[in-house]
């Protein structure tokens, strides 16, 4: 690299302990893939919805970062320059996701209560659709679950005269739910969608990352052009699939329940993921040294505002989906808090989410002054919470619908039994990923030196 | 040091801005440093576009208006549970959609705008007030020189009712900031 800056360092991680980060994320990985494996021989079923559980921790970071990523060219945005190639790291490995999904391909049948409906998991919505005042009746009655196909009109049961019980409306209005969502809930189909949604995001990442990591050394003006022109149709393009691969993997794991605001839940997740990402990186590259003078007070100050803002909007758009579903009432829709906020375990979990995903957080970044003075002690503290929150989230989002394929009622206490399995899965995915994110870090400058306005970033105040 | 001090006077008027023009911001930041260093507080800068590091050279602290801000902030909040407490709990608890006279969602909404509302009201009439408007007119507006503020040059003034300003050392600090031109406006108000 030429030294296109007058600082001291030349922005290059050798020789310094990030250069060796990727040996030791390599090494967490594995054992933690490892011991994910043991898991997966003595328990199929808790493997697959713990490892779900850590795919989709570290999937929306490096989404978010792609959104990051695209909002900076979206935007020409000169402040975030320095900041940019932190996030470019995060994002570069969204491909190997497509690996990491193998597992979940090989589990399908015990994640999707669609994917073999006479199969285990199908139980789920039995139990989640149950008032507790109703017994759980025998599993024959229930045959009919399986005739996802059956146009509704031929599902009304016994002979006429025959009068249904309320069981029976409820099961036969599930089925015609069911199959309105034939042609969706596919196999076909859900694998063309994986397809899809894996080429969009390799070959937008790697060309996102080949345009700014080639411009250090050629300083070529295009390449920014490139990203730019781009910029506009991949942001539509990150929506789309970002939504439509929240519905498959995370919303059908509750097939006949829907929520439509549930692709912009996610789109806010990774946002706040990907921003307390950034400040802790921006945080540990600073206090390090090996970002020299580029990143300042003044991008703390801004991923703080960004940090704080979309936080706010993730709150929002929260207590949007929760709002319309407690006013509305509609059985198929209330599932998904009946599991999660009937008087049991997860409620206390929804409550913790509440409260240290938005109150505290809100409180500790509100003010001007945490997140420019003291050192940014309290952006960090907060930026370390949300992104602790954010695991907690994404484990009530994905762990509930385990209990459901249990049979467990949600008002017991064993539906909410934290396992090893998920800290190994946790560590596992995460390992490999974060190995892929180092490697990448160890091999350019961690700042964009050849950017156009490298030095504005580097310069610029918040007036 | 030769500067020109000229008067800009105005009918029974008395002396109540110096007003420094500088050619670069540079030197208007120089000599906004010189007068926070001097002690003086009642100064402003004016210039036809923001000066990065200008509030560090004047010395200005941290604007209060955030705790303005707050305040209404809160007692938005507040008054959104008191309305809807009294509201849907005491002067007509329906019951609607089977859900209690008084349901904690059903505050969200309403507690939400109501902070929002009062908080930028807070921001935008506690912004009035900080910066003492509407006021209808500024003795500084009787210079002539001044119209440039807007287009290339860069402006010190100082107020006669700043605590530690002195009629004759005063202009010979401004003087010693190599300005193009030192002015006296007079003010018929106050």
């Amino acid at each position: 690299m030429s030294a296109a800056t007058n600082d001291k360092t030349d922005f290059r991680t050798s020789g310094t302990s990030w250069a060796n980060a990727w040996k030791i994320a390599a090494g967490v990985g594995v054992l933690g893939l490892a011991g994910a494996g043991a898991g997966f021989a003595a328990d199929g079923q808790r493997f697959a919805f713990s490892y779900l559980f850590a795919f989709v921790v570290f999937l929306t970071i490096a989404i978010g970062a792609t959104f990051f990523v695209l909002l900076q060219h979206l935007t020409n945005a000169g402040w975030s320059v320095t900041i940019r190639r932190t996030a470019e790291f995060f994002m570069s490995a969204l491909p190997i996701f497509a690996l990491l999904f193998l597992p979940i391909v090989a589990n399908l049948d015990h994640l999707l209560p669609w994917w073999n409906p006479d199969h285990g998991a199908h139980a789920a919505h039995q139990t989640a659709t149950q008032s507790p005042e109703h017994g759980h009746p025998a599993p024959a009655a229930h045959a009919e679950h399986g005739e996802h196909a059956a146009p509704a009109v031929a599902h009304v049961p016994g002979a006429p005269g025959h009068r249904m019980s309320d069981e029976e409306i409820e099961h036969s209005l599930h089925a015609q739910v069911m199959a309105s969502k034939d042609w969706y809930l596919s196999h076909r189909f859900f694998f063309f969608r994986v397809v899809v949604y894996f080429l969009f995001w390799t070959l937008l990442t790697m060309k996102l990352f080949r345009n700014s990591t080639l411009q250090d050394t050629t300083k070529d003006l295009k390449l920014t052009a490139s990203s730019q022109g781009m910029a506009p149709a991949a942001t539509f393009g990150l929506a789309l699939t970002t939504t439509f691969a929240a519905f498959d993997w995370i919303m059908s794991l509750l097939p006949n329940w829907y929520s439509t605001i549930f692709g912009v839940q996610i789109f806010s997740t990774t946002m706040v993921a990907i921003f307390s990402v950034l400040v802790l990186m921006a945080y540990a590259m600073r206090a390090s040294g090996v970002s020299g003078n580029a990143i300042t007070t003044e991008h703390f100050h801004d991923l703080g505002k960004l940090l704080f803002g979309f936080n706010v909007f993730w709150a929002y758009i929260s207590f949007s989906q929760f709002f319309l579903i407690w006013y509305a009432s509609i059985p198929e829709e209330t599932v998904f808090f009946h599991l999660r906020w009937s008087n049991g375990p997860w409620k206390t979990v929804s409550l913790a989410i509440l409260f240290l995903h938005f109150v505290v957080p809100f409180a500790l970044l509100l003010s001007r002054n945490t997140k420019r003075y003291a050192g940014q002690k309290v952006l960090v503290l907060a930026a370390s919470l949300l992104l602790f929150m954010h695991v907690v989230e994404m484990y009530w989002l994905v762990m509930p619908n385990y209990a459901a394929a249990k049979n467990i009622g949600p008002q017991l206490s064993e539906a909410l039994a934290p396992h090893w399995m998920d800290i190994a899965c946790l560590l596992g995915v995460g390992g490999v990923y974060l190995a892929a994110v180092f490697f990448r870090m160890s091999q350019h400058p961690v700042v964009p030196v050849g950017d156009p306005r490298f030095a504005r970033s580097k310069r610029f105040e918040n007036v | 040091m030769s500067v020109e001090i000229t008067t800009v006077s105005v009918p029974e008027g008395r002396p109540a801005l110096l007003l420094a023009e500088y050619e670069t911001p540079g030197a208007c930041m120089k000599a906004a440093a010189k007068l926070r260093d001097a002690g003086f507080t009642k100064f402003d800068t004016h210039t036809p576009f923001p000066i990065h590091g200008m509030d560090g050279a004047m010395g200005m602290k941290d604007s209060r208006l955030g705790w303005i801000v707050l305040v209404m902030g809160i007692t938005g909040l507040m008054t959104g549970i008191a309305l809807i407490t009294y509201a849907n709990g005491i002067a007509y608890p329906i019951i609607v959609g089977g859900k209690p006279a008084i349901s904690i969602p059903s505050y969200v909404p309403v507690c939400f705008e109501l902070t929002i509302l009062l908080s930028a009201f807070g921001a935008v009439f506690g912004m009035f007030g900080l910066n003492k408007l509407p006021r209808h007119h500024h003795p500084i507006f009787e210079s002539d020189r001044f119209k440039a503020a807007t287009d290339d040059k860069f402006f010190v003034s100082v107020e006669y009712a700043d605590p530690k300003f002195d009629a004759d050392r005063t202009p010979e600090l401004l003087a010693s900031t190599n300005p193009n031109h030192i002015e006296i406006i007079e003010d018929t108000e106050s």
